[in-house]
């Protein structure tokens, strides 16, 4: 049966051949076959595992369970303490424990804070963006804002709202008509809630009965240097559950950790951005949580 | 069911509730007398549980399967019959595609994205049985673009909650260099330019293998770099005839389109070889440079993995003078080779570079102060000439204004006078 798409066509942005038939192994093994034959075995073991898992019963099983299998292994570091993973329908949360759930698929690092397996990395996250809202309290008229404030570009036809911009802090606002304001491009809490402040006033002094009311920071974004090159096809290998590694699409691998909430952006040279965060001390959770992890692909062989 | 009334005509009590179509009637059972009718007609009121309710509202479109979807599982069983997938690759395919087609984002989604969705099934599918299928190659089948593609495909991912395995790079280095149109003699490329399947397939996986070791894989497109490992492979078998052609003419006679990033992998590759080739006794006497190396690939390619842990060195833990890391990584690598030798340069091989991605090894573009550290409390009293600076004053208004209106003036009026 031929379809009716046409068969040949000009361009192959990286297309590989229509036709593509896997040979058979030759009987020179090279290393990408031997990674491929190990993904298959870490397939098969975490199958073992998940089994293995479903009949864990109590929590203080598991951790004693994680802590003697904690020497980590040559390619694969320890893991964060990490909500069970999505593709587990099987094991449901136990009733009366405390609120960590262990990871039954990977070894898991001790509750408490101070244990000689994971020391702190020594390298802090830097805030680089903070995203907030706040409601104003009255009805706008942009038009007005627009007309008055030197600031101020307001284009009705492309998005509806007035776009304002102060030079201390360094700040973006999108101000609505029905009084609500999304301040942007902040480096600190603080800093976002003065410049919000400061657009409120614009505002007062334009004419309005402007408040400010519900203040709420909605997103921080943070980012660092581990200063080592990461190994990302190993870390999507071990990680499946949480990583998503596609070359082709982006350079960099997506994890995103279930405890804290976070999206970790990972690159090859080492930098890590960090983003979904409601409060700071999220951010500097999720790089402890990642760096034991990032330093088990730190070796090449 | 008979009443307490009687047949009018023949007096039998036997009446029936007999409803003729959407009329009712009470009828008599013996002579069929038609006792009484109902109304033929109702009113709006009456029909409150008759009411019609649109077929998104209706449980039907969970009852059967919709044309959409219909089409859309249709086109990937064409899909994968293109693809000349073995049979069970369409069964596990269709059934991704009936799951998304479950969730009401995916079944309101424009004809664009069903569109698209059908690939990303179908790419689903081959990943999960390692068959080496690129994102690129299912765009152009379906003329999408890989924006609109990457969208879905993460979407559809995340809402099935799959896992689904990387690309594997042997077997797509295998299909891709298969495709090449080399290994069989043509009017239109000469002898010389023809080479044998399994020797290039075998030297370009080695290559290949070489590029993942020292970091040009990693965070890549993976097809420029299997383009770039091919054509090297190619040239090697055969340098004295080969050395002259050009990556994009072999690309021609292969009948293979030319990546964008392939040359700058070949360069990258190329700085790789030479590195390896200062390590070997032979090669360093004969100073070679980017087109003699190839030459010799096949030697590096046997000591490959010896070269390497000699040619290269990990980070800081590196066993080589200190006085060495000292430089930095920021500075380029050629004065690390060069620095405190007391030697002359022919007589002691380079020392080792740092094994590192390409993006590590280039300077920073620019260098980023750290921010001051803010003692913002965001609470400060805001005075008023800072928020002044910020308001038009009354002349200004009137400016703009103006300006507005000659502006609305001069578009309304086309032709000026």
């Amino acid at each position: 049966m031929t379809p009716g798409i046409p068969i040949f066509s000009p361009m192959m942005p990286y297309g590989t051949g229509l036709t593509p038939q896997p040979i058979q192994n030759t009987n020179s093994l090279s290393i990408l076959e031997e990674q491929q034959r190990q993904q298959q075995q870490q397939q098969q073991q975490q199958q073992q595992q998940q089994q293995q898992a479903a009949a864990v019963t109590t929590v203080t099983a598991a951790v004693q369970q994680s802590t003697s299998q904690q020497a980590p292994q040559g390619a694969s570091g320890q893991t964060p303490q990490l909500f069970h993973s999505q593709t587990l329908t099987t094991t449901a949360p136990l009733p009366g424990t405390t609120p960590l759930y262990p990871s039954p698929m990977t070894p898991m690092t001790p509750i408490t804070p101070a244990t000689p397996a994971s020391e702190s990395s020594g390298i802090v996250p830097q805030l680089q963006n903070i995203v907030s809202t706040v409601n104003l309290g009255c009805k706008l008229d942009l038009k007005t804002i627009a007309l008055r404030a030197r600031n101020a570009e307001y284009n009705p036809k492309r998005f509806a709202a007035v776009i304002m911009r102060i030079r201390e802090p360094r700040t973006t606002a999108l101000i609505f008509s029905s009084g609500k304001m999304v301040c942007t491009g902040a480096k600190s809490e603080e800093q976002s809630r003065l410049a919000a402040r400061k657009y409120a006033r614009v505002v007062q002094k334009l004419g309005f009965p402007a408040k400010f009311l519900d203040f709420k920071i909605q997103n921080m974004v943070g980012s660092c240097d581990v200063k080592f090159p990461i190994r990302l096809e190993g870390l999507v290998l071990t990680h499946q559950q949480f990583s998503s590694y596609e070359p082709e699409l982006f350079p960099g691998l997506i994890y995103r950790m279930i405890k804290p909430r976070i999206v970790l952006l990972i690159f090859v040279s080492g930098k890590v951005v960090l983003t979904g965060a409601k409060v700071r001390a999220e951010i500097y959770e999720a790089f402890e949580n990642i760096y034991p992890i990032l330093k088990g692909f730190r070796k090449t062989t | 069911m008979p009443g307490g009334g009687r047949c009018p005509d023949c007096g039998s009590a036997e009446l029936v509730e007999d409803a003729h179509y959407s009329q009712s009637q009470l009828v008599c059972s013996d002579c069929g007398c038609v006792v009484t009718e109902g109304v033929l007609t109702t009113t709006f009121s009456d029909e409150v549980n008759l009411r019609e309710v649109a077929y998104s509202r209706s449980t039907g479109e969970n009852e059967q399967v919709s044309r959409s979807q219909q089409r859309g599982l249709r086109r990937v069983r064409d899909l994968c019959r293109v693809l000349q997938l073995p049979s069970t690759f369409e069964d596990t395919a269709v059934a991704y595609y009936q799951k998304a087609y479950q969730h009401p984002g995916i079944r309101a989604a424009r004809v664009q994205k069903k569109e698209v969705l059908v690939g990303c099934c179908v790419l689903i599918t081959c990943r999960q049985h390692n068959w080496p299928l690129t994102m690129g190659t299912i765009c152009t089948l379906l003329y999408a673009d890989l924006d609109m593609f990457s969208g879905t495909y993460m979407q559809i991912v995340k809402l099935l909650g799959l896992d689904v395995p990387s690309l594997c790079l042997a077997d797509l280095v295998k299909t891709y260099c298969s495709s090449f149109k080399l290994f069989q003699a043509s009017p239109s490329m000469p002898a010389k330019f023809m080479e044998d399947k399994e020797k290039m397939l075998s030297r370009t996986l080695q290559l290949v293998e070489l590029a993942d070791e020292t970091w040009l894989v990693t965070g890549r497109h993976p097809l420029p770099v299997i383009t770039a490992a091919a054509f090297l492979a190619w040239q090697s078998l055969q340098p004295s005839a080969r050395l002259t052609c050009s990556l994009a003419r072999f690309c021609k006679l292969a009948n293979v389109d030319l990546p964008y990033p392939a040359s700058s992998r070949l360069q990258e590759l190329l700085a790789v070889l030479l590195r390896m080739a200062e390590q070997l006794a032979w090669l360093q006497v004969l100073k070679l440079d980017k087109r003699s190396v190839v030459k010799h690939i096949s030697d590096l390619l046997q000591h490959r993995h010896t070269l390497i842990r000699k040619a290269f060195r990990e980070g800081p833990s590196g066993v080589e003078a200190p006085a060495e890391e000292l430089w930095g990584r920021g500075q380029g690598q050629e004065e690390v080779g060069n620095g405190s030798s007391d030697l002359p340069k022919g007589k002691r091989p380079a020392s080792p570079a740092l094994l590192l991605p390409p993006c590590m090894l280039k300077p920073p573009k620019r260098v980023c102060p750290t921010p001051p550290a803010s003692t913002v409390t965001g609470d400060e009293d805001i005075s008023d000439s800072e928020i002044e600076q910020y308001l038009r004053t009354p002349q200004e208004v009137r400016d703009f204004q103006r300006a507005q209106a000659a502006k609305r003036a001069a578009t309304s009026s086309p032709n000026p006078p």
